[in-house]
């Protein structure tokens, strides 16, 4: 059902085409006719919780802060342009060179607030990394 | 005596085979009908597969004509129950205001390199942060970021919806789900300007930087935009 844009950056769907586009259109828009009809409903709760993330967490906060230092430090060590960054090994190169400064400060901050390490994790942010430079060199790819 | 399910309201009409077959009628009047089915005893379970039922009644009725889509859960104790909300006239102002109309849904990603944009002006904290990585510190560039990521955020939005402009015949915005999440707008428009919408969100976002990620869903029947004054009633 669902069909990408040439260049990649709109995903594009006739209908709705899973539970997270069809639940808060259903459990919160549509037409409400209390006057006249009487709701009688089990579920909704178990469905509702956790539909939001919050934005203005701790947490969020500093993985934003940890993020815009990981940026800033590939931009700044590395005079490659982008497009070579994504090619050959220069990306490993500047991925383990930001890698040590950013985790020694993310080790501490775990430290501090009592999260403890977290390897698995940390592989996780390793794929997911390299999976959205690959996306983002092809989109380039064929924009032109 | 019968108890109804609503699934939305729309003009009387030929329903499909299929969905027949699934037990879905129509209660009418000369110039509205009701969509249901007969429902037996019990509450309504809120569950993924009867969700998804609900909207996909309404959506492939909406491919032929209008509907006016209902909230999930209602039922109607009776078929007089029926007619006499068809016989509302709000329900036919709201079905003459939709009869060309279809919604778009539209949320809007970032990729990750926003931050480094939104960071680019926030030197100080950044060296603060670097120096001395404390939880102090990344709280206090994070808060700068999300400030920063929430102007950029309305600012996106104001963009998508001055680009549609006349297109767009109003809009509802929703808090946009996760971190990277741009918008969450649902727009309403008419049936034969959906193609051109989708062609200027293409021109946009190649424009934008770094490039939004739109997913675009619709034509929808007008979910958001079905809201009824109620009368007060006894």
């Amino acid at each position: 059902m669902q069909r990408e844009s040439s260049a990649g950056y709109i995903t594009r769907a006739p209908r709705s085409s899973g539970l997270a586009d069809v639940l808060e259109i259903l459990l919160d828009r549509g037409l409400v006719i209390d006057a006249y009809v009487r709701v009688s409903l089990v579920g909704i709760e178990l469905l509702t919780v956790d539909l939001r993330v919050v934005i203005a967490s701790v947490d969020t906060y500093l993985r934003f802060a940890e993020a815009v230092n990981r940026l800033d430090l590939r931009a700044t060590d590395d005079s490659k342009s982008v497009p070579d960054l994504f090619q050959s090994g220069g990306e490993e190169l500047a991925e383990s060179k930001t890698k040590g400064a950013v985790e020694g400060g993310m080790d501490a901050i775990r430290e501090k607030i009592g999260l403890g390490g977290r390897d698995g994790d940390d592989d996780d942010e390793d794929e997911e990394d390299e999976g959205r430079s690959r996306s983002r060199s092809r989109g380039r790819g064929n924009d032109r | 005596m019968s108890r109804y399910y609503l699934y939305g309201i729309t003009r009387p009409r030929e329903l499909p085979e299929r969905l027949r077959d699934q037990g879905i009628s129509l209660v009418a009047d000369d110039n509205r009908a009701a969509v249901v089915s007969e429902l037996h005893e019990g509450p309504v379970e809120a569950t993924r597969r009867n969700l998804l039922a609900h909207a996909d009644v309404v959506e492939s009725l909406h491919e032929e004509a209008v509907v006016l889509p209902a909230r999930f859960g209602y039922a109607l104790e009776s078929r007089d129950e029926a007619l006499e909300l068809l016989a509302l006239p709000e329900i036919e102002e709201l079905l003459e205001r939709h009869e060309q109309t279809c919604e778009l849904t539209l949320r809007g990603k970032y990729e990750e390199a926003v931050l480094a944009e939104v960071g680019a002006g926030l030197l100080p904290l950044r060296e603060a942060y670097r120096a001395v990585p404390s939880v102090e510190a990344g709280i206090a560039l994070g808060e700068a970021v999300g400030e920063g990521l929430a102007a950029r955020r309305e600012r996106d939005a104001a963009i998508v919806l001055e680009t549609l402009g006349p297109l767009v015949l109003d809009v509802v915005k929703s808090e946009p789900a996760g971190e990277l999440a741009a918008f969450d707008l649902a727009l309403l428009t008419e049936r034969d300007r959906v193609a051109a919408i989708e062609k200027l969100l293409e021109e946009l976002t190649a424009r934008l930087s770094p490039p939004l990620h739109f997913k675009l869903v619709g034509p929808l029947p007008p979910y958001s935009f079905v809201r009824l004054a109620m009368p007060a009633v006894v």
